[in-house]
């Protein structure tokens, strides 16, 4: 200890080592200071602001679509409340312990849940909430809520589920909806551009209406504000300050509902129609106005299964890989040959060219040569001398062979154009193809061929180029039936707020008079559509007319069957049976028919795929929903006519019982 | 003293006591303790709250160590800082082997109430090694060379090597630090400092290819850039500059910090308080603790200066040292200027080991206050 004595002043030594320690400390509370400020004052505001977003959680409250209601106000599409358990992924804590606790309750395999949590972080990063579950049970939203405090990540939200009471009938036509993918997101964004802003998450129409329509019966989403923690838990109230500020939450705007010109009864009728023969294809009901009535497409699938998240991947794949695409509108996407549906129109194009008139006797051998090919009629023997009447009554092939050899396909084409084939009609659902009137110088562009004359007589029997779906056949039928009226088909009617005030209207229109000069150079007389009428009214009636079994009691349709084949065959086999074939080459059935004959209210068309015939294959269906219409809006007709028959019969037993 | 001849006059434990710097560190304690309060007492940190009676208990222990060792002429120091070293680094040998592993590293010894970290120790043990050592180097003339600096570089190097192996790199560069600054502090020749910075860059070049763990290689890239990935490493430093700024000029209130309550900030009571004191006082209560700790570093340094002699003051440079890069490189980290490194904040984090090490240590200054007169 003395040498410390014996040396005071040797720590002064250090002295001027000081200096540079205070410089250092001055420097560092200068740098300290300069950022401090910078954090704090200069940017202060902006941070302030993401510490505001951090404990402040934005949750979307999901709008409910707007419903959709028949022409009298009956739901075709509503909402359902429901739970659907939500995932986000930033706040899980164990994923394992995660997807372990949930897997029981869900009933999912615990792998499954991480893959998808981990593809969706992956996909669309951490902050995108994943909807782990929809349209969750009572018991499975008990069960959640007892693990949710333990389970950062989770949450349980109400949800409203898509519901459509009809299931799967109409479901091309109503369509279904789902989750936005990432890919439309831009795309939709684009084509609403400044009406809708879509995000990850949420429920657009994936098809059939619920596209067309997405503006119409979308809602406008709310926000829902609460304060979380960094796990994503809701915090309680506890301090005013931090907690108290309950921002306002913004309410969802309820869609806009749609009504539609839809008559639900036709179309349950129409169903059970289609059902109770079991039929693969496409029906349409349209008012002679154009409204739709009822529009269903078999075989189909059940939209609510999609309401509640995309379904099971074996109900997924079982629909996929259906031969006879449940998920095709077929109404609108199916183009097929007319086949003898064809023929009205034919009759028309060589009336009014007067090729023929009604009085007109063609010779209709079992055979005829053209070129050097055998050109077949229906029946084996031929159906002999017949004017235009008999040849649509009992649908002669070899007549309109004649008409189409002496029309030429241009002719054909000017005339049968304008009633809608070959052209989109306009409704409003997406996808609708346009199916094809072929002409001369369309096969030049197609094919870059040139129209061989055979051709004439294949297009003059509906088969060869020409195709057309159900709804073009029904809306030229229904110009015959209106002499002249091509109108536009719609499904909806009007749009209404939920005060029932109307936002939009549509009204029936016609697109074309063809009793006026048309583009093509052609008119149409109402003559000419009187005779063609007569025709297809003794289809429906007649003693020889292809579907005179299928009658109404007191109202008579008017209409035409026909076959379009699906494949050629071999001479040998033109008459042989079609039921033998395998299901998928047999031939489509057709059948579209009006009534009343003289005075149309109602068209239907139905293409009865691989049901060989239209007659019996389609006929019985149009039938039945024209007598549905019947005896919905007109039922006193009905009733006269079946009280006649009955007193008729009782007269006739009355009769025997006397002799 | 028994000297005669002089006027001498009988001095009270409290005049020999340096009052400033002891009410400085009483500032610092008490906002130490409202700060971690206000952390410890979140909506849903029930778990963490017992840990503010726990540091009321070591801020106590801290405060008797404080005053014993102030008592404790310092000169006993000088004699015991071999044997303290030694068995200070036994201890870290015996952590390395059989030590818990926490946070992937080996750092501690469970003695039950208590986790020892040895390695925090050492850094103290260190201080009072190099003190003894380098007060017998002169600092006149052109400073020390390599004869004189092997001794100082080897104790400072041989500790040094064994936490980075832990691995703790945090504890590891602040011991690099305290024993530099020490040595520099002592003199060192121009030519061999000139050297040792082409060499320091070098190693650092070395380090980043074939020391660095990924983990620590990640905290320094996430540092260059923490909007990367915010949600893995560079979480913590993107929540810790928004709850600082987001206090703005008067803060957020008491326990109204809501990154801190809502537990956006990680590690709130230990490395990142000084966020949550941002957050709730604002440029005014991080400006003012900042300025007490360097009004704590100028008392340091003019007790140090009046120091009876180069040891007293080699302990006060050392100890000045210690608290310096520790709220140097806790501060800067948490307001962005430096990547997150483990490293807490002298008497404001919550600690046992910290708080005691401090205390500790700042009672080797007041110790050499205390003898700072002659009489």
């Amino acid at each position: 200890m003395n040498e410390y004595i014996s040396n005071p002043d040797e720590a002064k030594e250090y002295w001027s080592r000081y200096r540079l320690f205070y410089g250092v400390i001055i420097f560092t509370f200068i740098i300290f200071l300069l950022r401090l400020w910078f954090l704090q004052i200069v940017s202060g505001t902006e941070l302030r602001e993401f510490s505001e977003k951090n404990r402040i959680k934005q949750n979307k409250i999901l709008a409910p679509r707007g419903l959709m209601l028949d022409r009298e106000g009956k739901v075709l599409v509503e909402n359902l409340p429901g739970f659907e358990a939500v995932i986000s992924p930033q706040y899980i804590e164990s994923i394992e312990e995660l997807s372990k606790s949930l897997s029981p309750i869900l009933n999912m395999e615990p792998d499954k849940i991480v893959s998808r949590i981990q593809k969706s972080k992956k996909q669309n990063g951490p902050f995108a909430q994943i909807r782990l579950k929809e349209n969750l049970s009572r018991d499975e939203v008990f069960r959640l809520k007892r693990i949710r405090l333990d389970t950062p990540g989770l949450e349980i939200r109400e949800s409203i589920l898509r519901a459509y009471p009809l299931k799967e009938n109409g479901a091309q036509l109503f369509g279904y909806v789902g989750e936005i993918s990432k890919r439309q997101i831009p795309r939709l964004n684009e084509l609403y551009k400044g009406q809708w802003k879509f995000e990850q998450g949420d429920i657009i129409g994936k098809s059939g209406l619920e596209e067309a329509i997405e503006s119409d019966i979308r809602g406008v989403d709310g926000i829902s504000f609460t304060q979380v923690d960094a796990h994503g838990r809701e915090t309680v109230t506890q301090t005013p300050n931090v907690y108290g500020e309950q921002i306002q939450d913004q309410e969802p705007t309820h869609g806009n509902n749609a009504v539609l010109t839809i008559d639900r009864d036709i179309q349950v009728a129409a169903d059970v129609a289609m059902r109770k023969l079991e039929r693969i294809g496409a029906l349409v009901a349209m008012k002679s106005n154009g409204e739709i009535l009822a529009w269903l497409n078999t075989p189909s699938f059940d939209p609510n299964e999609f309401a509640a998240g995309p379904p099971s991947p074996q109900v997924w794949s079982k629909l996929i890989n259906d031969p006879f695409k449940p998920f095709r509108n077929k109404v609108i996407q199916d183009f097929t040959a007319p086949g003898s549906t064809f023929k009205p129109l034919m009759a028309v194009a060589a009336l009014q060219e007067k090729v023929i008139t009604p009085t007109t006797i063609i010779a209709a051998p079992g055979m005829m040569m053209f070129g050097r090919r055998p050109y077949h009629d229906s029946i084996r023997g031929g159906h002999g001398n017949i004017t235009v009447y008999e040849a649509i009554e009992r649908s002669s092939n070899i007549f309109f062979y004649k008409m189409g050899i002496a029309l030429g396909i241009d002719k054909m084409f000017n005339y049968i154009s304008p009633f809608g084939i070959g052209q989109k009609s306009g409704v409003e659902l997406n996808r609708e193809v346009a199916g094809t009137m072929p002409s001369a110088d369309w096969k030049k562009q197609a094919i870059g061929e040139e129209w061989q004359p055979g051709e004439n007589l294949s297009t003059a029997i509906g088969q060869g180029f020409v195709t057309a779906t159900p709804l073009q056949m029904a809306i030229a039928y229904n110009t015959i039936a209106t002499e002249g009226k091509v109108v536009k088909p719609f499904v909806v009617r009007k749009i209404i707020d939920q005060d029932g005030k109307i936002l939009r209207e549509q009204f029936p229109q016609v697109v074309r008079d063809l009793t006026e000069e048309q583009k093509t150079g052609i008119k149409v007389s109402p003559s000419t559509f009187k005779v063609v009428k007569e025709a297809m009214r003794r289809v429906a009636n007649g003693d020889r007319g292809t579907a005179r079994f299928w009658q109404i009691p007191g109202v008579q349709m008017a209409g035409k069957t026909g076959t379009a084949q699906v494949m050629g065959f071999s001479a040998d086999q033109i008459y042989a049976k079609c039921e033998s074939r395998p299901m998928h080459l047999r031939h489509h059935g057709w059948y579209i028919a009006w009534a009343p004959a003289d005075n149309p209210e109602i068209t239907v068309a139905v293409l009865a795929e691989h049901s060989c015939h239209g007659n019996t294959g389609a006929a019985p269906i149009v039938r039945d929903v024209i007598q549905a219409y019947f005896q919905k809006y007109h039922p006193e007709v009905i009733a006269e006519a079946l009280k006649k028959k009955a007193v008729k019969t009782s007269e006739a037993a009355v009769t025997t019982e006397g002799e | 003293m028994e000297m005669t001849g002089f006027h001498v006059e009988e001095r009270t434990i409290f005049k020999r006591l340096d009052l400033n710097f002891i009410l400085v560190i009483l500032a610092l304690n008490i906002i130490g303790l409202i700060n971690l309060y206000s952390a410890t007492h979140g909506p849903s940190s029930r778990d963490v709250a017992p840990l503010f009676l726990n540091q009321i208990v070591w801020l106590l222990a801290g405060w008797c160590i404080f005053f014993i060792v102030t008592l404790i002429d310092y000169a006993i120091v000088a004699k015991m800082a071999l044997a303290i070293y030694v068995l200070n680094f036994s201890a870290i040998i015996y952590t390395t082997f059989f030590g818990k592993v926490a946070l992937g590293a080996q750092r501690w010894i469970d003695f039950g109430f208590f986790r020892y970290q040895p390695s925090e120790t050492m850094k103290l043990a260190l201080i009072m090694l190099l003190a003894k050592i380098l007060s017998t180097r002169s600092s006149f003339g052109r400073g020390m060379g390599f004869r004189e600096l092997f001794i100082p570089l080897l104790i400072l190097l041989v500790p040094f090597v064994f936490i980075v192996e832990q691995p703790d790199l945090g504890t590891a560069m602040m011991l690099a630090s305290i024993g530099g600054s020490m040595i520099l502090f002592s003199k060192v020749r121009k030519s061999i400092l000139l050297s040792a910075v082409v060499i320091g860059m070098i190693s650092v070049w070395g380090a980043w290819n074939f020391v660095l763990r990924d983990y620590q290689k990640n905290r320094v890239l996430t540092f260059i850039s923490p909007e990367n990935d915010p949600l893995r490493t560079g979480y913590n430093s993107i929540q810790s500059k928004i709850a600082v700024g987001s206090g703005k000029f008067f803060g957020k209130g008491f326990r109204k910090g809501t990154q801190s309550q809502l537990e956006f900030l990680p590690e709130r009571h230990t490395d990142f308080i000084y966020s949550v004191l941002s957050e709730e006082h604002g440029f005014v209560g991080s400006i003012t603790t900042a300025g007490l700790f360097c009004l704590l570093f100028v008392i340091i340094i003019r007790i140090a200066m009046n120091a009876r002699d180069k040891f007293g003051a080699l302990l006060c440079v050392g100890v000045l040292s210690y608290v310096f890069w520790h709220m140097f490189v806790n501060i800067s980290m948490v307001i962005g200027l430096l990547p997150i490194v483990g490293v807490p904040l002298p008497l404001l984090s919550y600690g046992g080991s910290s708080m005691l090490t401090t205390m500790a240590g700042l009672g080797l200054i007041s110790s050499v206050a205390f003898r700072r007169y002659l009489f």
